[in-house]
């Protein structure tokens, strides 16, 4: 494969794979969002919180996505990896691994959303864990911004930006 | 190295890693999501059930009208709502009411891989009407005091209260999976009590081979929660045998096939109270060892540990498996027990009951 396609499948699996993770993990937050309101109202602030912590995987899609960019020389001037040269296929091959870093830690996104679920199960039955609840929502979070922060190492060590 | 050598160990690398990751993240959406909203549900539904608190609160309702109005603020409004006279009658048909709502939620609501064994559970109704039934109309009794409301066969248990002959209620069985227990009623092949344990032997056989069709977690709770049932039925039936000193040869028909205790130890010896120290000695010792002695004078006792019994274990369930069937299931079995102390309520309020001794009898209703 030419290094153009392994720089745009980076960027699209960064984005693409978190944006679906955080899609489901939202959804499945939602569907027990949905559930503990249509029983009583007063749930609606804390399954609120806790279904958007699905969310943050996207955004560090996001952004590695336009690391990438830049860094292939995509945005803000033209494609730096053009020729085929072993170099140019391994800084590529370093951007689709920084891509995928990202895209795969943001796989944490479902577990996040089902710990949220849970959650929002266990606030609906006793508000006192709301806290608990975030806590526990959170940890599944730590893989993602392990994930992130190896690939903004790839891509400023190994390609730079 | 070849660029050719690098892409190939690229694109192999990644196929390997998409097709492991899409196989996982399948499975577990495939497990989890489906339980997200009825489990969220259910966990808000348990937060509304009566407290201790709320019970002695309507145990002090002197009059059933004042019961009623207590109920108001609780789920079980809509289940009074068209109640035109307060009597007991109409309070125990609302509770039944309810008890019906939340089976066929939970039919509703759950995924389809397990909503049919709550489907299933409704039938014990058609069980426990149809041999209700049976016995009220062999002993000349009007038979349609005993009705529940409740199962997937209503109108039909409701023809046989009001039919004229037992011959009659063959015809409104006919059909139907009870039907070939009563033509050997009938016939005299067997008697009332085996008959009946015909019907309960027939429907938990239905529900342990729909437990075991499921797959991993879901037949694990399912299938404990079955022989949970069976135990509680077969140790039951079996010391309250003993206690009326019957021959091992006597009790093995009356038993239900499928549970998880071994009762051949239990069925030889002579009287309840050896029955007991054998039951010690198997995984129900430890929850029948607190309220031993007090089991020996009252078998009601017994019937109530076992229930909360099945409560514990199906909250440990819940604890483990928070996105399974072991939430609506754990839900079922507390309101199963709230209503039948809002009927005891009921009934000793109708009964002109001091509130006092009302507390005192519904704290040990199970």
């Amino acid at each position: 494969m030419d290094p153009i396609v392994y720089v745009s499948l980076g960027a699209a699996l960064a984005a693409g794979l978190a944006g679906a993770a955080s899609a489901f993990g939202v959804g499945v937050a939602g569907a027990a969002a949905a559930g503990v309101v249509a029983e009583d109202e007063k749930n609606f602030k804390n399954a609120l919180i806790l279904e958007g912590l699905p969310m943050t995987q996207s955004i560090y899609g996001l952004i590695t996505l336009f690391l990438i960019l830049l860094s292939a020389g995509i945005i803000g001037g033209g494609f730096k990896f053009t020729a085929s040269t072993p170099d140019n296929i391994v800084k590529s091959a370093i951007l689709l691994g920084a891509g995928l870093t990202v895209g795969l830690t943001g796989l944490s996104a479902i577990p996040q959303g089902v710990i949220a679920s849970a959650g929002i199960g266990a606030v609906a039955k006793n508000p006192k864990t709301f806290t608990q609840g975030i806590i526990f929502a959170a940890m599944a979070e730590t893989m993602a911004i392990f994930g992130l922060v190896g690939a903004l190492i790839m891509i400023a060590t190994g390609v730079g930006l | 190295m070849e660029a050719g050598t690098i892409t190939g160990i690229l694109d192999t690398t990644l196929a390997l890693v998409f097709t492991w990751v899409a196989y996982k993240t399948g499975s577990y959406i495939y497990k989890y999501t489906p339980y997200s909203y009825p489990n969220a549900r259910i966990n808000a539904m348990e937060a509304k059930l009566l407290t201790e608190q709320r019970f002695n609160e309507l145990a002090e309702s002197r009059t059933l009208n004042n019961f009623i109005v207590s109920l108001e603020d609780t789920d079980y409004r809509e289940y009074f709502t068209d109640v035109s006279e307060y009597s007991l009658e109409e309070v125990e048909r609302g509770l039944e009411r309810a008890l019906a709502g939340t089976y066929t939620m939970m039919f509703n609501v759950l995924p389809k891989r397990v909503g049919p064994f709550f489907r299933l559970l409704l039938e014990e109704w058609d069980v426990r009407n149809i041999a209700s039934v049976v016995k009220a109309k062999s002993l000349g009794e009007p038979a349609s005091d005993y009705v529940i409301e409740l199962g997937s066969m209503v109108p039909k248990v409701k023809a046989m209260a009001e039919a004229k002959s037992m011959e009659e209620i063959l015809v409104i069985l006919e059909g139907s999976p009870y039907e070939e227990p009563y033509q050997k009623l009938l016939l005299g092949e067997i008697s009332l009590q085996e008959f009946e344990t015909e019907l309960y032997r027939m429907h938990y056989s239905k529900l342990l081979d729909y437990a075991l069709s499921r797959k991993g977690e879901e037949r694990v709770i399912l299938e404990e929660f079955v022989r949970l049932k069976i135990d509680k039925l077969n140790i039951l039936t079996l010391l309250r045998a003993k206690a009326a000193h019957m021959s091992a040869e006597e009790i093995r028909p009356l038993l239900i096939n499928g549970g998880s205790l071994k009762l051949d130890s239990m069925l030889h010896v002579d009287d309840l109270s050896m029955a007991l120290a054998e039951l010690d000695g198997t995984k129900y010792g430890q929850v029948i060892r607190d309220v031993r002695e007090e089991v020996e004078k009252d078998l009601s006792v017994l019937e109530r540990t076992l229930e909360g019994h099945i409560v514990t274990r199906m909250n440990e369930l819940t604890r483990f498996y928070p996105l399974s069937v072991a939430t609506p299931l754990n839900y079922i079995v507390r309101k199963e027990r709230e209503i039948r102390k809002l009927r005891a309520i009921a009934k000793l309020i109708a009964d002109g009951m001091p509130a006092e001794r009302i507390k005192g009898i519904v704290g040990g209703v199970a």
